[in-house]
């Protein structure tokens, strides 16, 4: 068996890495944070035109009819950029939820349009305080707290309400909105299932993200490491500055390999998925949130400075750390599936005979 | 139309380089490659051109299997086949010996125009082009920074130093080695990727192209490759813009180099 991506992964995640070098830099994605909207059409389309925002879509679609495992390398290369357009909610999530649905109709105005680029959408999901993108999507997901729905809208069956973010590059907003028959686009034990696997395309693709942005942050810092120096050396080549960065590094490298097992097993529908991804999302947030703190550290003063680029990355890590379940929500999670009284085999992928 | 673009792949620009034991070229073990810059903006133009109308676009390479990567990028951005060519003997090849390989390749087809990058990142001859048109028995402009194809011959314009262009008129068949900048270089897409797999690829060895070691034994070698030493004794002037202009032409002056 081989545990490894294939040399097409590898080929498109090059491709992937080498437009958003060209294409996303910081003075870019700075500069998204200052328009109204907080995301550029233009860099969404070229995504679209790459073939980004429709990997997941069936051919049949215009989309690519590739899977989770292919789509986890792309997104530790948007988390690399810092782009914060909504790949998650449209590319990673939605686009599998609409195929999923077995509903020609929905697929046919649906799936196209978010190939194509021409669609947006949000996924308003309790896990989350708020919903992300709300303000620019041309469909928000979300389930009847009430029932097992899962309903489907367009903006003007919802009031929305900006909330404040830390992260520039975050639109966020709170909801209001009633669940109408028009709306409802799944139910039931199937309305269930699917928003199960949303949550987990959500933590895993989130998770992706997290390893990219800890990638950049450990490369800034060592970058930085490299050329200040101080007593006459590198402060790269002092233990205390070293030490640190290497601690953060073995994390990103126990944190890459569950990442990758989730996409796995999310795109396997592995019975485990569930906790794969929770061990994937935990470690791929403290592996973040520790290369936050470290590469700021190794910044020292400078790293508080607007221009210094350390912010753009650090944000992302808190905000993503808190989207689709934090550390802890996802640790509690596993706690949990181990503590099951009733199936504790099953939530880690063995049989009943096997336990 | 029929068009070859001739690609190298080099070492990656983000690659941290490190010269090798024998101190005649780099470690390229554990580095990422890439297609050559140059040879980017060869086969946009080439692409262009068969955007335009009736046109088809192979890419050759020369070089060990990892080059099938730069191939496969080719093709993803819209080349529609592939012929790599490898041989042991052709790891030390000059540029004499490579345009020999290119010029097989070509000879095996009738190319209505061959482009190639004006030189590689990695080596800098800039002579691979000439050399590949003098072997084709065929015209040839090097820098060239536009095309305009029109009646069997194409008018190209040919960049020169300052900034000045020359214009010229070349008949078809022709090779081009093209100057970065020319055009706006599109990435491959990830749909064009996969694709590129149904696309034809073929592999030949030199025997395949009626040519053997002997033939392309390079006649150039690389005696080292090294960083230059850091220079020392460097003096700052300081003082007001009249000191120190004084003080610099004392030390010219003094260098008796005045």
């Amino acid at each position: 068996m081989r545990f490894a991506f294939t040399e097409d992964q590898q080929l498109l995640q090059q491709t992937v890495h080498e437009f958003l070098q060209a294409e996303c830099t910081a003075e870019r994605v700075r500069g998204f944070w200052a328009t109204e909207t907080g995301r550029s059409p233009e860099l969404w389309s070229q995504l679209a035109e790459m073939g980004v925002t429709g990997l997941l879509v069936p051919e049949e679609f215009g989309g690519l009819g590739m899977n989770d495992i292919d789509m986890v390398l792309l997104m530790e290369e948007v988390g690399r950029a810092g782009l914060a357009e909504p790949l998650i909610s449209t590319a990673a999530i939605a686009a599998p939820l609409i195929r999923d649905l077995d509903n020609a109709e929905l697929s046919r105005a649906w799936l196209p349009r978010i190939a194509a680029g021409e669609a947006i959408i949000a996924v308003a999901h309790t896990c989350n305080a708020f919903v992300s993108d709300a303000h620019i999507a041309d469909l928000i997901l979300v389930r009847h707290p009430q029932g097992d729905e899962i309903h489907g809208l367009v903006r003007d069956q919802c009031a929305l309400t900006a909330e404040p973010a830390n992260d520039p590059a975050r639109r966020i907003f709170s909801m209001d909105w009633t669940p109408k028959p028009l709306t409802r686009i799944a139910e039931s034990g199937r309305a269930r299932r699917l928003w199960a696997d949303v949550l987990s395309r959500g933590a895993l693709a989130t998770a992706a993200q997290q390893l990219g942005v800890t990638a950049k942050l450990i490369d800034l810092a060592v970058a930085y490491a490299t050329e200040r120096k101080q007593f006459g050396s590198p402060i790269g080549s002092f233990q205390a500055v070293k030490h640190h960065l290497a601690n953060v590094r073995v994390q990103l490298e126990y944190a890459q390999p569950l990442v990758y097992r989730a996409a796995h097993s999310v795109a396997t529908r592995a019975p485990a998925r569930a906790t794969d991804v929770s061990m994937a999302k935990s470690a791929a947030s403290e592996a973040a949130a520790a290369a936050a703190k470290v590469s700021l550290q190794v910044h020292g003063a400078i790293g508080y400075t607007w221009e210094q680029d350390v912010h753009v990355w650090m944000r992302r890590a808190w905000s993503l750390g808190l989207a689709w379940g934090s550390a802890a929500w996802h640790r509690e999670r596993i706690a949990n599936a181990v503590l099951d009284q009733n199936a504790p085999a099953e939530s880690f992928g063995y049989g009943a005979s096997i336990a | 139309m029929k068009i070859l673009v001739c690609l190298k792949q080099v070492p990656h620009k983000d690659a941290r380089l490190e010269i090798g034991s024998d101190g005649t070229w780099i470690k390229e073990d554990g580095i990422k490659f890439e297609i050559n810059d140059y040879d980017n903006y060869a086969l946009e133009e080439a692409l262009r051109l068969k955007d335009a109308g009736e046109a088809e676009v192979v890419v050759a390479t020369i070089g060990p299997d990892r080059v099938t990567q730069s191939l496969r990028t080719a093709l993803g951005m819209g080349a529609d086949r592939a012929i790599h060519v490898w041989d042991d003997s052709l790891a030390n090849a000059d540029s004499l010996g490579i345009a020999k390989v290119l010029a097989a390749v070509a000879k095996e087809e009738n190319f209505d125009v061959v482009f190639c990058g004006l030189m590689s990142d990695d080596s800098n001859y800039a002579m691979v082009g000439p050399m590949l048109a003098q072997l084709l028995d065929i015209p040839h402009v090097t820098a060239v920074v536009k095309t305009d194809f029109e009646n069997g011959a194409v008018k190209v314009e040919k960049e020169l130093e300052g900034g000045t262009l020359e214009v010229s008129q070349v008949p078809l068949p022709c090779l081009l080695a093209v100057q970065t900048g020319i055009n706006e270089v599109r990435y491959a897409s990830l749909k064009g990727i996969m694709q590129a797999k149904k696309k034809p690829l073929d592999k030949k060895a030199l025997s395949d192209i009626g040519l053997d070691g002997a033939a392309v034994a390079p006649k150039l070698s690389i005696e080292k490759i090294y960083t230059p030493p850091k220079g020392e004794g460097a003096n700052l002037l300081s003082g007001s813009a009249d000191e120190i202009a004084t003080q610099m032409v004392g030390k010219i002056k003094e260098l008796g180099l005045l």
